[in-house]
Order: C-alpha cells, then structure tokens, then sequence
C-alpha cells in the first residue's frame, strides 16, 4: 500500500523533516507512528495525502509514484484515502448529515445512495441520533467520531489519522481507537500518528518511532526484505 | 414504483444524474448562502442594481427622445414662397399640381391676404404695416411629404424647388438633424457608460467572491483534503456570482421603473399643456430579457475571474 525509499523532506528555510525514511506498509495493515512533536509524524502523512511532495527519495501509494502526480489527479488519488485530523475540520455551517456525505457528493453519487452510506457510517461511530444535529453543538469525541465517518463512508482502502485522540480523555481515546481496529478488520490499511504511548502500549500493533526526522524504531522492518538492499 | 424499474441504471447514468444533481445542489445551496448572510448580499445587490441603474435609465431615457423625434421628423414639412406677382388663382393651380405628386401627402395654401392678416394681428407692427403700399408677403404652400426618409425629402425640395413659380423652398428640419447628431452622440455616451459601468460591476463581484472565497478557505482545505475536484469546488462560488447578477439586475430594473414612474406625473401635465401625445415608453419584455441575462453574465464572469486568481492559490499544508 505505502513505500517509502529514503524519503527526505527539507522545507524552505532549510528544515529537514523526514530525514532518509525508508518504510513499507502493506495491504490491510495498521500501524502507529510515534514520536515527540516535530519529530516528522505529520510530515510523513502529508506526503501519503499528497499536501507535501518528498523533497529526495520516492514514496509510492499502491504503486503511484507520489514525487510527480498531476494536478488533475491529486483529487481522484485522495479518494482512495481517508483523512481524520485532531482538530476535526467539520465543516461548522451545516448539520452533522451533510458533513458526512461529503465525500460521496464529491464522487457524484446518487442520493438514495448517499443517504444510506452516511447512515451506516453514522451508525458504525454510533451516532446516528444526532444526523440534524450542528457539529458545534456536540462534545469533542462526538465531533471526532463525526470526522471519522466522514473519513471512512466512501469506503477506502487507507486511512489516515493525524492524533486523533489529541483531545480526548482516555475513555473516549480507547473507543477511538478501537473504532481503528474494527475497521483494519474488515481490511482497511490504518495508519495512526500518536505521541499516546500508553493507549499505543495497549494495542500491541506495529510501531514506526520518528526521532528528529529519522525513523530509529520500525516494528514493521522485519518482514521487510527490500529495505536491506535499500540501504546498502 | 418506476425506480424499482430502473434499479439497475448503467453507472454512467448514475454519474450523469449526479453531476446534475450537484449542479442544482451547488445552485440552491449558493441561495441559501446568500440568505444566510442579508446584509453582505443586500449590500452586494444593492451597489449592483445602483450601477446597473445608471445606464439602464440613460437608455430608456434615450428611447424616449428618439421616439420624440421620430414623431417630429414625420411631421416634418416643407415650405414653399410662390414669387410676388403670381396671382391668387395660378397660385392655388400650382399648389394643386403639387398636391398630385407622388411624394405629397398633402398641401395647405396660405393666401398673401390671409399671410399679411395674421401678421397683422399676431407680430405687434400692425400700425407700420399699414404704411405699405403693397402686401411684401408671398403666397405660401405647405407641403407635408408623405416619405419620412431624409434623403427622399431632399430629393422632392430639389424637385419642388425646380418648379418656375417657387421663389424658395424651405425645408425647416435642420434643427431636428442638430437634435438627432445630438442623440447619435448621446447613443454612443450610452454604450461608453455602459462599458465602464459593466466593469465596475464586474469588478464588484469580482471581490465579493474574492471575500466568500477567503471567508471559506477551511472548507475549501476540507473539501480538496478529501477529493473534490477543482471544477466541484469552484461550482458553488460561480453560482454564487450569478444570483449576484441575477437579483442586481432585477433590482436595477425596478430602481428604473419607479424612477419612471415617479418623471410620469410631470410629463403627464407637460402633454396637457402641449396638447402632444409624447407617451412614455418604458423597458420592453425584450429590453428587460437583454439587462437580466446580461447583469446574470457580468455575475458569472465576474465570479469566474476571482475564482480562477484566488482559488487556485488555496492548498493545503
């Protein structure tokens, strides 16, 4: 699903990000990326969503080279991912139904077919009481778990999470999370940044620690043989 | 039920309806916008109407003296002084001749006498007229051509002028050509203010889009995060300058009506008092169509310029 060859990332002003980041994660896996703040984790997830292009290396989304995709392209690719952000980004304007179907209507589906969707992507958050309901008008958990059936009622095969517990206590963190797991279940590749140690201790999923730009702890390194010659 | 019929539709059809469907979606939810914020769109609207008004009026104004002058120039005669020894008889067979000519409407003969008794009566010189020893005035014929055209009315004061007993013929309409040079002038003042009023319109909504698009940069950011087009996120903001147009252009034409409507009561007394039948002409159904879907297009191509500069720019990071 994701490959990452010696991935470098410099910003303007001379700031490596993601310093020589070799990884691989395969169809239908989960795994968390850890590390302080600053240590690359968003960086390494905006090259996957194609807000930031590597400045050295190559990275490849289902064998998509992600250095040179063509602007026309950039939406249709995103359609294959599901984005979730700690600060949620709903859109404040329009009830909690509308924000959901967001992306199907982006996709031009029908509306029966809409309608149906983003209920059962309510319902699999559990909230599917609260459909009219503005987004400003709910807590901070239900406003995330509104983020993620936003991100996960298209149906597709990656999903993204930038600190998606960022906010919340640990009670509504582990429902979060747990959330993550059910849908890796049914097949979806999840891919998590969290600096939220003891929830990611309790999981027992793979682990990609960044420190500084560079990746020092890769769970997922074993079952890796391309990366040896990689790194010769 | 017919959908239950049709429930296996060929995608294509699916994607087709739907682009449709977002199309009216992207129309109704640019309304709805625009009725969640009245006072920004009322202001938008209202400086619309204003500017569109100005040359709105200036046209109608413009079709109403050109109608004027239209009557005037139908009514346009010509006339003739027979020469001072013609007496009253051959005088009145030359104006019969001239009557039966193809190009005349009609003719009215005005006797020396009858020339020399009102003058008499309505200049004040009665007294010295008197110490004439004989009548200075000609006969006189008044010829109404029947063509309205200028070059044919030309062509028959070059013919009447031609006739042995004519001293002078007298086509009495250059002041009306002054009048229609002036109008042509003021005709092409029209299409210059409409130019620079259009653009000034242009221009408005133009930066009103350009403020909507700022004011929406986090769900610009959301909607291209999570796959829409560029096409799909500029939909919203197009339709959004258009109802602009749309509802400027209406209310410009209703700031021009009830400008009129407030001219008519005067001009109401003025035909009293001329005995004239000036009507006012207002905007035909064909007049309003063209500044409704024109004000509709300065929407759209205003939007669609700030669109095309500004949302481009917006990317996440």
């Amino acid at each position: 699903m994701i490959e990452f060859h010696n991935v470098t990332k410099r910003y303007e002003g001379g700031f490596e990000a993601l310093t020589n980041v070799s990884l691989q994660l395969g169809d239908g896996e989960m795994a968390f990326i850890t590390g302080h703040s600053g240590a690359g984790k968003s960086t390494l997830l905006k090259i996957i969503a194609l807000i930031e292009k590597p400045t050295r290396g190559q990275a490849l989304l289902n064998r998509i080279n992600l250095n040179n995709v063509a602007r026309q392209r950039i939406p249709h690719i995103r359609r294959n991912i599901g984005i979730i952000f700690q600060d949620h980004q709903l859109l404040f304007d329009r009830p909690v139904f509308d924000n959901v179907a967001l992306p199907l209507q982006i996709q031009g589906h029908r509306r029966q077919e809409i309608a149906k969707r983003t209920r059962a992507a309510l319902d699999k958050v559990g909230l599917l009481n609260k459909e009219k309901s503005m987004p400003i008008t709910l807590s901070g958990g239900e406003q995330q778990r509104v983020g993620i059936a936003r991100a996960v009622v298209h149906k597709p095969m990656l999903l993204l999470a930038d600190e998606p517990t960022g906010n919340l206590d640990p009670v509504l963190s582990r429902e979060i999370m747990q959330i993550f797991i059910d849908f890796n279940q049914v097949g979806v590749t999840v891919l998590i940044a969290s600096h939220d140690l003891g929830l990611i201790e309790e999981l027992d999923k793979p682990r990609l620690t960044l420190n500084r730009g560079q990746l020092i702890l890769n769970d997922l390194a074993a079952n890796e043989e391309w990366r040896n010659d990689g790194w010769r | 039920m017919a959908t239950n019929t049709r429930r296996h539709k060929p995608a294509v059809t699916n994607a087709i309806s739907a682009y449709f469907l977002h199309h009216l979606q992207s129309l109704v939810f640019s309304l709805g916008k625009i009725y969640q914020a009245p006072a920004t769109t009322i202001m938008t609207v209202a400086v619309i109407g204003i500017t569109l008004s100005l040359p709105g009026g200036f046209y109608l104004f413009l079709k109403n003296i050109d109608a004027m002058a239209g009557d005037l120039r139908s009514s346009s005669q010509i006339s003739l002084y027979l020469d001072l020894d013609l007496d009253e008889k051959r005088a009145r067979a030359v104006a019969k001749d001239i009557r039966s000519m193809r190009q005349v409407e009609t003719t009215r003969f005005i006797s020396r006498d009858h020339s020399l008794e009102e003058f008499r009566q309505n200049s004040g010189f009665g007294k010295s007229i008197d110490t004439l020893s004989s009548n200075p005035l000609p006969h006189t014929i008044v010829v109404e051509p029947g063509a309205a055209d200028t070059f044919e009315i030309r062509n028959l004061v070059k013919k009447l002028q031609s006739i042995p007993q004519v001293a002078i013929a007298k086509l009495d309409t250059e002041w009306l050509e002054r009048l229609y040079t002036i109008i042509e002038i003021a005709k092409r003042s029209v299409i210059i203010i409409t130019i620079l009023f259009a653009s000034a319109v242009l221009l408005i909504i133009g930066n009103t889009i350009r403020l909507d698009i700022q004011n929406r940069y986090q769900e610009i950011i959301v909607t291209k995060l999570i796959g829409a087009t560029d096409a799909f996120i500029r939909r919203p903001f197009l339709y959004g300058g258009l109802w602009y147009g749309l509802l400027g252009g209406l209310l410009s034409w209703l700031i021009v009506e009830i400008g009129y409507l407030a001219i008519s009561g005067p001009l109401a007394r003025l035909n009293l008092l001329y005995q004239s039948e000036l009507t006012l002409i207002t905007f035909s159904l064909h007049d309003f169509i063209i500044l409704i879907t024109s004000s509709t297009l300065l929407g759209l191509t205003g939007s669609w310029i700030a669109v095309a500069r500004h949302l481009n720019q917006i990317e996440p990071s």
